[in-house]
């Protein structure tokens, strides 16, 4: 069953209690930042964006103290989201379930092609038992993700499992990943989201879901084969050459997880690697496809890995290893310079990657400790990093939902809006995931497709978003009042004199005030201001 | 000469800036003179996502290895469309008898990639990146080919794909669209007047506050519906009698001529067909695997007979990721392969010859022992379009890791 029982919930608060040390008062001011603005830029960063009235509330609270209540998430109480996750079916499957409704779905695809290719008929088959239920199973991992990140009141948790989910991608539409990235996200993204790197790079490596994805499960040590023949040799086909080991995972661990592509490592180390994780693979599906380590696939040979000797010790040496790449002072470097290239800007200064590099290295890899340092650091709030980013489509989408004050509806909608304008969740391919920079996310066809559903969402007609906009703007006849609301309520205030007249002018000729509310906060959603953060 | 034309078109606009003019003035007018001719190259390129069984669509019938392989799904020779006495095409392919005939299209067997692998989120990945056997290149190759060669690089349809989402071939830094029905591009209001007036609006929001990527892109948004109001898909009519099979591909290739004929600046089209993974009841002259290929044929041919001259500027290419086995399996289809055919059609393709060498059929040949094996790279291939056909200059940044070798290129194109 993957979802978290209440005894992890109350484990998780009693080791969190962490002491916040005091913060230079006048660091604030002294960037020339209001209350208001501070309060701004933390939710457009370390949450999906304020809903109407929450930059006043942060910037009453003080968004310092708003900051550390997000990174001691535990405390938050997050009622109204636990209530809306009971809506979830894929959360009361484990692993083995899934798999075997994935089996089910097979199965009636299988039957099903076989039949529709006796009728001559070539459409895709879409079955109406197993298949259906599975392909709203992963409707629901998807939806799951917009619903956390559109009610949760512990937005920067969201925001990291996002960001982890990313940056240890994988792609759910490979294979056993229809089945195995569900657990993949509950069990082993988001219980370390604000752990320690060491912990969760340890996590991912022994995840089924990773192993399928990067073809670590396939690779073995040359000349090595199974106990038992497993495989029963189809009469007529040559049996299939003897593997040896796969790359894919070696590579991938040390250019994208840990050291980044210039971080120092050589073919000779990626080689050593793959041989290191040889015999990290999986159980069958039918038993829930968890992890085993298969000795008789591990390659016993000594090895060597960036300068380290790794002596044999089977299954620990994987976990030696991972524990010596995070380590790393390039790992440090590369995982805090994209923490940074979220949080404050596409180039991050090298200011604030450096704080989160030391803070690392004084934390031992705390996560909380290196986020602290780039909230903490001058770059953070500097005057170039306001509004400095584009919103990636799912920010896009989930902080419009919010701005308007509006909810996902029951449906599996909304995700599949995010998927439109550009980012299906967990369906990047590519195990860079998708990238942090804007340059993915703005094109023409991408730019008119957030207009078209900024227009719907202000209308009440976007799919999957239930809106209300009368408890966040009253219409009215007064035109210029209208406008300020919308600036004030759903654009934080940064509504540039350029746009406001633009709206004014188009709203003029609109006798009905519900009818101008509605154009008005279209235009102001869908207008270049509310694309950055 | 068009290189002259756009080199002096942009310093032309470096010197308008130094007087000083109105930028918002200044990228209008640079805009609209930086149009190129109508009648630059055009590479189509077609996926057929879920390998193609490249011995049923270019059937190698002269081989009794064949059909000894493939007892119930070889294509009966009788049914086979001869095309050199040892090839022939799938019957369902009969529509483009026309255009082997008159030398416009050719078919290269046994290509496919260097990676051995046999999943197809791998090998279509690797055939989209165009770095096989690397898993983390992030963008696509008709991508980096759009960011090296930048001359077209400012109209808004230079790289279009059809379909809900830019596919990874296309992804990377420079601009590409991608558009599902060109008759649904803009912004969605019923009324025309009411959608020009929102049009406007955001516009205007766009040109006074955007910054930087923001206002770029949205500005070739807003030029590209300035156009496809003036091209309006919806009234279009297929030139020659031509007649595009019902289904999403027929409509694709109907919008792709479209938007050539319309003179809009498209250099790269792509689309996508899928069904093509048939483990299971293939077919032989009819079936499972018939359909899908007569959709293509019928598809192809409508749009060459629509384009009608036009076509001497255009290259159809199809690929996919690999291919299937030689012998049919147990359910009467084929499983995944290696090495596949390809299809190349348009004025300039060096048409009617079946290219590439052929490894034969015989077991001593086969890759692994059951597969047709590669004997050309699909970055030869695609090089050889990408040099020959739109004139790019260094393959090298287009297919990283790789050295395209003009030697090993298959001589798809007319030299």
């Amino acid at each position: 069953m993957l979802r978290p029982t209440v005894s992890r919930l109350v484990g998780w608060a009693v080791s969190a209690v962490i002491c916040f040390a005091a913060y230079p008062p006048n660091r604030l001011t002294a960037q020339g930042l209001t209350p208001r603005d501070s309060a701004l830029h933390a939710l457009n960063r370390l949450a999906y964006g304020p809903r109407p009235g929450e930059v006043d509330s942060v910037a009453r609270l003080g968004v310092m103290r708003w900051i550390e209540s997000q990174l001691a998430f535990e405390r938050v109480p997050d009622d109204r989201l636990a209530q809306r996750e009971r809506g979830f079916k894929l959360l009361d499957y484990g692993r083995e379930e899934l798999a075997q409704r994935y089996g089910a779905a097979l199965r009636e695809r299988r039957q099903m092609q076989r039949e529709m290719a006796e009728r001559g008929d070539t459409s895709r088959p879409r079955g109406a038992g197993p298949m259906r239920e599975f392909r709203e199973l992963g409707g629901e991992l998807q939806q799951l993700a917009v619903v956390r990140a559109t009610l949760s009141e512990r937005q920067l948790r969201e925001v990291m499992v996002d960001f982890w989910a990313n940056h240890f991608n994988v792609f759910v539409g490979k294979g056993a990943d229809r089945f195995l990235t569900p657990s993949y996200i509950e069990q082993t993204i988001r219980p370390n989201a604000l752990g320690r790197f060491e912990d969760l790079l340890i996590a991912t490596a022994k995840s089924p879901a990773m192993l399928f994805y990067l073809d670590n499960a396939q690779s073995i040590a040359p000349g090595a084969s199974p106990p038992v023949l497993a495989r029963r040799i189809r009469p007529g086909t040559a049996p299939r050459a003897p593997r040896g080991i796969n790359e894919n995972y070696a590579r991938e661990l040390l250019e994208l997880h840990t050291l980044g592509v210039d971080g120092g490592y050589t073919q000779q180390d990626v080689i050593a690697v793959a041989r290191i994780f040889t015999g990290w693979g999986i159980d069958r599906p039918q038993q829930g496809a968890g992890f085993a380590f298969h000795e008789w696939a591990h390659d016993h040979r000594e090895k060597q890995v960036l300068g380290v000797r790794i002596k044999e010790e089977g299954m620990d040496e994987g976990i030696r290893l991972l524990k010596l790449l995070a380590n790393q002072h390039a790992t440090m470097h590369h995982v805090s310079r994209k923490l940074c290239a979220r949080f404050v800007s596409d180039e991050p200064p090298d200011g604030c990657v450096d704080a989160a590099v030391d803070a690392w290295h004084r934390s031992n890899g705390d996560i909380r400790a290196v986020l602290r340092a780039i909230f903490t650091s001058p770059d953070f709030w500097a005057p170039q990093a306001q509004r400095a980013k584009v919103k990636t489509p799912l920010e896009f989408v989930v902080s419009a939902v919010r701005a308007a004050g509006a909810e996902p509806d029951s449906t599996l909608r909304l995700a599949q809006v995010v998927g439109r304008l550009g980012q299906p969740l967990y369906l990047q391919a590519a195990p860079t995931g998708y990238p942090e920079t804007q340059a993915q996310w703005v094109n023409s066809g991408a730019l008119l497709g957030r207009m078209n559903a900024a227009v719907a969402l202000a209308a009440g007609r976007l799919p999957g978003a239930s809106v209300n906009l009368d408890d966040v703007v009253s219409a009215t006849d007064d035109h210029a009042g209208l406008v300020d609301a919308v600036n004030a309520r759903l654009l934080g205030g940064t509504m540039s004199a350029h746009t406001r007249s633009v709206i004014l002018r188009q709203i003029s000729d609109v006798k009905d005030p519900t009818q101008a509310r509605t154009l008005a906060v279209g235009l102001a959603l869908g207008g270049p201001e509310f694309q950055k953060q | 000469m068009t290189i002259s034309r756009r080199v002096f078109v942009k310093s032309g606009g470096l010197a308008l800036v130094s007087l000083g003019l109105d930028p918002l003035f200044l990228n209008r007018a640079a805009y609209a003179l930086r149009r190129p001719a109508p009648s630059s190259a055009v590479l189509v390129c077609l996926f057929q996502r879920g390998a193609v069984d490249g011995l049923n669509m270019i059937v190698p019938h002269g081989e009794p290895l064949y059909y000894r392989e493939r007892p119930r799904i070889a294509i009966p020779a009788k049914d086979v469309v001869d095309l050199d006495g040892h090839f022939g095409l799938h019957p369902s392919l009969a529509p483009l008898k026309a255009l082997w005939d008159n030398k416009s299209l050719a078919a290269i067997h046994a290509i496919g990639s260097p990676d051995s692998t046999r999943s197809h989120f791998d090998a279509q990945d690797y055939m989209e990146s165009g770095t096989p056997g690397v898993k983390s290149t992030s963008d696509g190759w008709l991508n980096r080919y759009c960011r090296h060669d930048q001359e077209h690089a400012e109209t808004a349809f230079r790289a279009v794909a059809f379909g809900p989402q830019l596919p990874r071939i296309l992804a990377g830094t420079s601009p590409a669209l991608a558009i599902d029905d060109l008759q649904a591009f803009g912004l969605r209001v019923p009324q025309e007047a009411a959608r020009d007036k929102l049009t406007r609006a955001f516009e205007e929001l766009y040109e006074g506050a955007a910054t930087g990527l923001l206002a770029s892109s949205s500005q070739e948004g807003f030029a590209a519906i300035q156009v496809l109001k003036r091209v309006n898909p919806a009234q279009y009519q297929p030139a020659n009698g031509a007649e595009y099979p019902p289904g999403r591909f027929g409509r694709s290739m109907l919008q792709i001529a479209q938007l050539i004929k319309a003179g809009v600046g498209l250099e790269i089209a792509f689309a996508d067909l899928g069904g093509w993974d048939t483990h299971v009841n293939q077919g032989s002259s009819d079936g499972q695997l018939a359909a899908r290929l007569r959709e293509l044929g019928l598809g192809l041919a409508a749009f060459a007979q629509d384009l009608g001259d036009g076509m001497r500027n255009v290259v159809v290419l199809t690929m996919s990721e690999f291919g299937r086995t030689i012998a049919e399996n147990g359910n009467s289809g084929t499983d995944h392969g290696h090495a596949t055919a390809m299809l190349a059609l348009g004025g300039p393709v060096n048409g009617g010859t079946v290219l590439g060498r052929w490894p034969g059929l015989d077991p001593a040949s086969r890759f692994e022992g059951r597969d047709v094996s590669v004997t050309t790279d699909f970055r030869d291939l695609f090089g050889e379009v990408l040099a020959r056909h739109l004139g790019a200059q260094d393959l090298a940044t287009v297919f990283p890791g790789f050295t395209p070798n003009p030697q090993r290129f298959p001589g798809a194109i007319r030299s």
